[in-house]
């Protein structure tokens, strides 16, 4: 594109010193924390980290509720996204606008509507007990339940954009084409709208679960310190012990998992095309 | 062109002002909770007397205390406050020097527990409060710190997190009430442990606490007396424990950094916040609850303080030095026992 090299190098200096000086280096610094210790460098913090049970405990618990809140909303973003696809123009940007909505909402505000609505006295509560459903209300507020349908809502929209930009590439008349072929909706599903939008599923994918795993808001307040997640474990270690060294632990640990889910869902992409 | 010279004369003129004013500077660091009305109550009128300039800087405990550290060759603060516990640790690590109270013309008018709370007059106490637990009085009657794990209270009860100001206190009190006041609080620490189920949150904020209690999620928690404000006006019938065992608390401490120069005005800034009209005024604020026992408010300012001598009596307090040495401990147990 460039006429020589020089151009483009020079073109690209800039943003790469900025984000050397203020990203990559700050970021080594933080990380490098956990494997310096008075005699030299060892993995030690990562060793001790791992043998405590409370950190199991977070850590899968951590896995856990990003990994169900990305698959909930795969199933969830298809068939939204598959509706909103169908939707004549006019209504598909306002639908867009609707799937939207709850991103440019504070998420603050959102998750203290959620404390509201899944109370013993909320919205949720009254109506199971108005149908009879139960007597004494459920207890949703503090448990991983409600952690996981804050992260839901918050995250389900990068999902539905996800995999709603990538229905709209795929060619209009594929599925038409597969149900006069004889197809019934699971096989256009698993052999033609899956292989044809998977590049929006690993993207989706990956936003959902990285975000779901690195948020704090969420699991601080709808969660608390009954339901600790990674990320309120990091915070907690941070102000209350100033112990900066499990804290670069956790936020490597993060940092690694948010790595390995886009690469595992890649392969997963990539497996299915070469078959 | 007239603008331009205006300005140019109006920068010269403020450089010149300013430049006077800094010949005397007292850099201060303090909690950021209500700094307008530190500014207009104590700082405005203290430049007025002193002829000098107030720094301040704002933060929570460990920042601020990241900062005295950092800087301890050279250092920027002259005096902080902080909580006693807090304060002791920094006295511990020779960040600290001791106060010369002698030059306090005040403190003899302070309660008892406010002159020497970490020894050596390495801080003075210039505000405190009570702890005990605010409840719904038209659910249950609280006697005893023991009924906050009574049957009537499972799963309508929340404690505060063993890492709060207010965890340890309580946990002390429960013990307390159990028969145990060993400060390790193994006992407390696994009774909850063994009813943490019963238990709806451990709170971190008492922001946060009261909307649960107005939404009716609780119906008890230990709560600080400076949050009482926002549940007693919630709308639903709300007391305040005054348990057998008595209330706990905390207090916060005036500091001095260690060589920082700046000794003589630190100490008549200090004296200028402990005097009774200062800490009249900042009582009838809401804002801090006066450790100065010559201070006399309404009944109905007192309501939403830590005050008179009747009740500084019930307190029970744990010794900073016991959070300092026992904390890491509480919080192990705390973890294998409770939040597992």
């Amino acid at each position: 594109m460039f006429e020589n090299r020089a151009i483009g190098v020079a073109l690209v200096l800039p943003a790469a010193l900025f984000a050397a000086a203020l990203f990559f280096l700050p970021v080594g610094i933080l990380l490098s924390e956990a494997f310096r210790t008075e005699t030299g460098w060892s993995a030690w913090a990562y060793v001790e980290f791992f043998q405590s049970p409370r950190n199991q405990t977070v850590f899968f618990r951590t896995l856990k509720l990003a990994g169900l809140v990305a698959l909930v909303s795969a199933v969830i973003g298809y068939a939204a996204a598959f509706a909103i696809v169908n939707l004549p123009p006019t209504s598909r940007g306002r639908m867009f606008g609707l799937v939207m909505l709850p991103l440019m909402i504070s998420p603050v505000a959102r998750t203290y509507a959620w404390l509201v609505i899944l109370g013993r006295t909320g919205f949720v509560n009254q109506f199971l007990v108005n149908i009879g459903l139960t007597d004494t209300p459920f207890r949703i507020l503090f448990t991983e339940t409600a952690v996981f349908i804050g992260l839901l809502q918050l995250f389900l929209p990068l999902m539905i954009i996800s995999l709603v930009s990538a229905m709209e590439n795929m060619p209009r008349d594929a599925v038409s084409a597969a149900r006069i072929l004889g197809a019934n909706w699971f096989q256009v599903f698993w052999r033609v709208i899956l292989p044809l939008t998977r590049e929006g599923l690993v993207i989706g994918g990956t936003l959902v679960f990285t975000g779901s795993m690195t948020a704090y808001i969420t699991p601080a307040i709808l969660g608390g310190s009954k339901v600790l997640m990674l990320e309120t474990l990091l915070y907690q270690r941070v102000t209350v012990a100033n112990d900066f060294v499990a804290a670069s632990v956790i936020a490597m640990i993060l940092i690694v998992m948010a790595f390995s889910a886009n690469i595992l869902l890649k392969r997963i992409a990539t497996a299915r095309k070469t078959r | 062109m007239l603008k331009r010279s205006l300005m140019a004369g109006a920068a010269v003129l403020a450089m010149t002002v300013s430049a006077q004013a800094a010949d005397k500077t007292l850099t201060i660091s303090v909690y950021s909770f209500s700094q307008d009305a530190f500014k207009e109550l104590v700082y405005t009128p203290f430049e007025a007397i002193c002829g000098c300039d107030i720094v301040v800087e704002t933060g929570n405990s460990i920042e601020r205390m990241a900062k005295i550290e950092a800087n301890k060759d050279a250092p920027v603060i002259d005096m902080a406050v902080l909580s006693a516990h807090d304060a002791l640790g920094a006295a511990r690590k020779g960040l600290l020097q001791p106060i010369d109270t002698t030059a306090l013309t005040n403190y003899d008018k302070l309660y008892d527990i406010a002159k020497d709370p970490l020894g050596d007059n390495m801080g003075v106490g210039y505000t405190f409060y009570a702890t005990s637990i605010a409840y719904r009085s038209d659910k249950v009657t609280i006697t005893s710190w023991a009924d906050l794990l009574s049957p009537e209270l499972a799963g309508n009860v929340a404690l505060p997190d063993v890492t709060t100001n207010q965890g340890p206190p309580a946990l002390y009190m429960l013990g307390k009430a159990m028969g145990d006041t060993d400060p390790s609080l193994t006992k407390p620490i696994e009774a909850v442990g063994e009813k943490v189920d019963d238990i709806v949150t451990f709170y971190v904020r008492s922001s946060q606490l009261a909307q649960l209690m107005q939404q009716e999620e609780i119906w008890a928690a230990p709560i600080g007396r400076f949050a009482w404000g926002s549940f007693r006006d919630n709308g639903l019938p709300m007391a305040w424990a005054e348990p057998v065992e008595g209330q706990t608390g905390g207090m916060n401490v005036m500091v001095m950094t260690a060589n920082n120069g700046n000794e003589e005005l630190a100490l008549q800034f200090m004296d200028f916040w402990l005097s009774t009209e200062v800490q009249t005024k900042l009582a009838e604020a809401l804002i801090d609850s006066p450790a100065n026992s010559e201070v006399e408010v309404s009944d109905e300012i007192a309501a939403n303080l830590t005050y008179g001598a009747d009740t500084v009596a019930t307190l029970d307090l744990l010794s900073p030095a016991t959070i300092l040495d026992m904390r890491e401990g509480w919080l192990e147990q705390w973890n294998s026992k409770v939040v597992q």
